[in-house]
């Protein structure tokens, strides 16, 4: 590889190319990050004409050294939006484990908050110990996805005239049969699959999903591919929601599919990808290392990259941008499907429905609630549920709390908040002292050891 | 004619909007007394009907966009109020697992939205036709008030 230390910006409302390097970066430092002090950091930067020769190729290809997802989708972001309409673009990289939920899905029907507070194994300073998952919206449509060490995100972006959603898939497909995966193929939902002969029947996984952003000058194509994740049989649960069977949602469902491990080398991957595009796209010479190296420090050291680092990770980005849903603990006209038996510790009378639009509750009604003085409980219900309204979701830590204080007279909300938070609990923000290196696991071999003869689980992917 | 009219059948509006000052004036190819809308379109596949008093009209998006999105499973729209420019987002739709923008096509004010897409939005994909062919075009309009004053 060449590693080079900068990272470049270009307007493309301008025939002259302007790179913008920003030394006065609003980003705030979040826990976990490595600091990011521009002014004393040395960075090598491109002479003016080795950028100019980079953003005015109509190829280009970059691949990221960062293992935050949220730098990493506002890297793809800017890319998007500045690199010159007329070229095409191939960014890879790999994040550490998130779960990525599509432009327009629902966090509390899509993933299991508290499993993903609780977080998957990794090791830190030889130790293996539980990390966060972090929950992340990302700009494109389509499901939710888990990603991990494992896993290589392919992008390509390119005008829109030559649009096509299989185009790139395919050319992920090609490279995986460079590799000896002789039996990947697109199927018809423009994923990538895998036959694999089981005895007599023939079995098909999906390996890596589609998703796609289109804008006004721009293309946009991305896709995970599941190289060789240390957790696969993490991901069903923690993407099975026990919100769930209460919500009905507008927007976009994930569709649950069998995935598996390829089993290759995300280098190996990393750089037949790169061979595919530059083959595919007439580069003058065919380089696998090919690739500007975009590190985080050069990266958020751009104010554009930065702000868009700070609306992904912004709770009003992750929750307020769920379209509208319904929550209702008991059958309705508008979603009649039955419902799970409550826990016994709940009231048995208790009913709870509230509808919420961008994150914020438009009406709610409450009942069943034990008050503990003596009073008319249906207007207490209706005082109880008015409180409610207008409240933000995501902004409730702690449901016992929330219908104590919403109550005018004292409220046995303890099982009814108990269950809620369960339901409800957004994931810890991060700028907040989170339990980052909490929960020590017995088994030092468990965080990366890759068990084969577990590969197979369902995961819900990009649908 | 015969384009307007087939445009008119596909017509799928997203938002009724009232010009803004600082827009282009549009120059009216039809006679002042003409009450037919004039529907122009952008590169991009919006299009907006404009209403016979040059203020107010609505916006869309084409038949051959929406052929393209494919069907459509979500809908975003503007707030009403909200003053956009030429260009600016106005809204978003989702469909095959892509997000695409719905850009103003031009500088305008949204006055109304049209709700019915964010709770079914599978309308987009749906031609109006069969709602609006069984309407009268001018010539079928006369006749029947003709009938109707012989009666």
């Amino acid at each position: 590889m060449r590693p080079r230390a900068g990272f470049l910006s270009w307007r493309c409302t301008s025939r002259v190319q302007h790179f913008l390097v920003g030394k006065n970066s609003q980003c705030q430092q979040q826990p976990g990050q490595p600091p990011q002090a521009s002014h004393h950091i040395q960075r090598r930067f491109f002479t003016p004409q080795q950028q100019q020769d980079i953003t005015s190729r109509s190829v280009q290809v970059y691949r990221s050294t960062s293992a935050d997802p949220f730098v990493n989708l506002s890297i793809e972001h800017h890319l998007l939006q500045r690199s010159h309409p007329d070229s095409t673009v191939l960014f890879l990289y790999t994040n550490r484990p998130c779960v990525v939920i599509g432009r327009n899905q629902n966090p509390w029907v899509e993933v299991n908050l508290g499993l993903l507070r609780q977080g998957v194994p990794g090791l830190k300073s030889g130790e293996v110990i539980n990390r966060p998952v972090d929950l992340v919206r990302r700009r494109s449509g389509g499901g939710t996805v888990f990603h991990d060490e494992g896993n290589v995100n392919w992008t390509v972006i390119c005008p829109p005239a030559v649009f096509d959603r299989d185009r790139h898939a395919e050319m992920v497909v090609r490279a995986l049969r460079h590799l000896g995966v002789a039996t990947a193929r697109v199927n018809e939902r423009h994923d990538i699959v895998l036959h694999v002969d089981a005895g007599d029947a023939r079995e098909t996984y999906k390996i890596s999903g589609s998703a796609y952003k289109l804008t006004r000058l721009r293309s946009l194509h991305h896709g995970t591919c599941l190289l060789a994740s240390p957790n696969l049989s993490r991901i069903s649960p923690l993407l099975r929601s026990p919100a769930e069977p209460y919500i009905k949602a507008r927007g976009v469902e994930s569709v649950r599919t069998k995935v598996r491990n390829v089993e290759v080398d995300t280098a190996a991957f990393s750089d037949a990808v790169v061979n595919e595009f530059q083959r595919m796209y007439g580069s003058d010479h065919v380089d696998p290392e090919e690739g500007v190296m975009v590190g985080e420090e050069s990266a958020l050291d751009m104010p554009e990259i930065c702000k868009g680092v700070e609306e992904l990770r912004s709770p009003e980005w992750i929750y307020s941008q769920t379209p509208q849903f319904t929550f209702s603990t008991h059958p309705s006209e508008d979603d009649p499907r039955p419902r799970p038996s409550p826990p016994p510790e709940l009231p048995p009378n208790f009913q709870f429905n509230l509808t919420a639009r961008h994150g914020e509750i438009q009406d709610a009604a409450i009942s069943g609630l034990t008050y503990l003085d003596d009073v008319d409980s249906a207007s207490q219900n209706q005082v109880l549920s008015q409180a409610l309204v207008s409240q933000h979701l995501h902004r409730i830590t702690d449901w016992r709390e929330a219908l104590g204080s919403a109550s005018p007279v004292p409220v046995d909300s303890e099982p009814v908040g108990r269950w809620l938070n369960g339901i409800f609990l957004p994931l810890m923000s991060l700028s907040e002292p989170a339990q980052q290196d909490g929960l020590k696991v017995a088994s030092t071999t468990e965080g990366r050891h890759h068990q084969k003869g577990q590969d197979i689980h369902s995961w819900r992917r990009i649908c | 004619m015969a384009s307007i009219a087939r445009c008119m059948r596909v017509a799928r509006p997203l938002a009724s909007l009232a010009k803004s000052s600082v827009s282009r004036p549009i120059a009216r190819p039809f006679s002042v007394t003409s009450t037919n809308a004039i529907r122009k379109y952008t590169k991009e596949h919006e299009w907006i009907d404009l209403s016979a008093d040059n203020k107010t009209g609505v916006i869309g998006i084409s038949e051959y966009a929406a052929k393209a999105l494919g069907d459509v499973v979500f809908v975003e729209l503007p707030e009403e109020g909200k003053k956009v420019k030429a260009g600016d987002a106005i809204g978003a739709v989702e469909s095959v697992k892509s997000a695409a923008d719905i850009n103003a096509p031009i500088s305008c004010k949204i006055t109304h939205v049209n709700l019915l897409l964010e709770e079914k939005p599978g309308t987009i994909n749906q031609a109006g036709v069969a709602d609006l062919e069984a309407l009268m075009d001018a010539a079928a309009y006369e006749e029947f008030t003709t009938a109707e004053a012989d009666h």
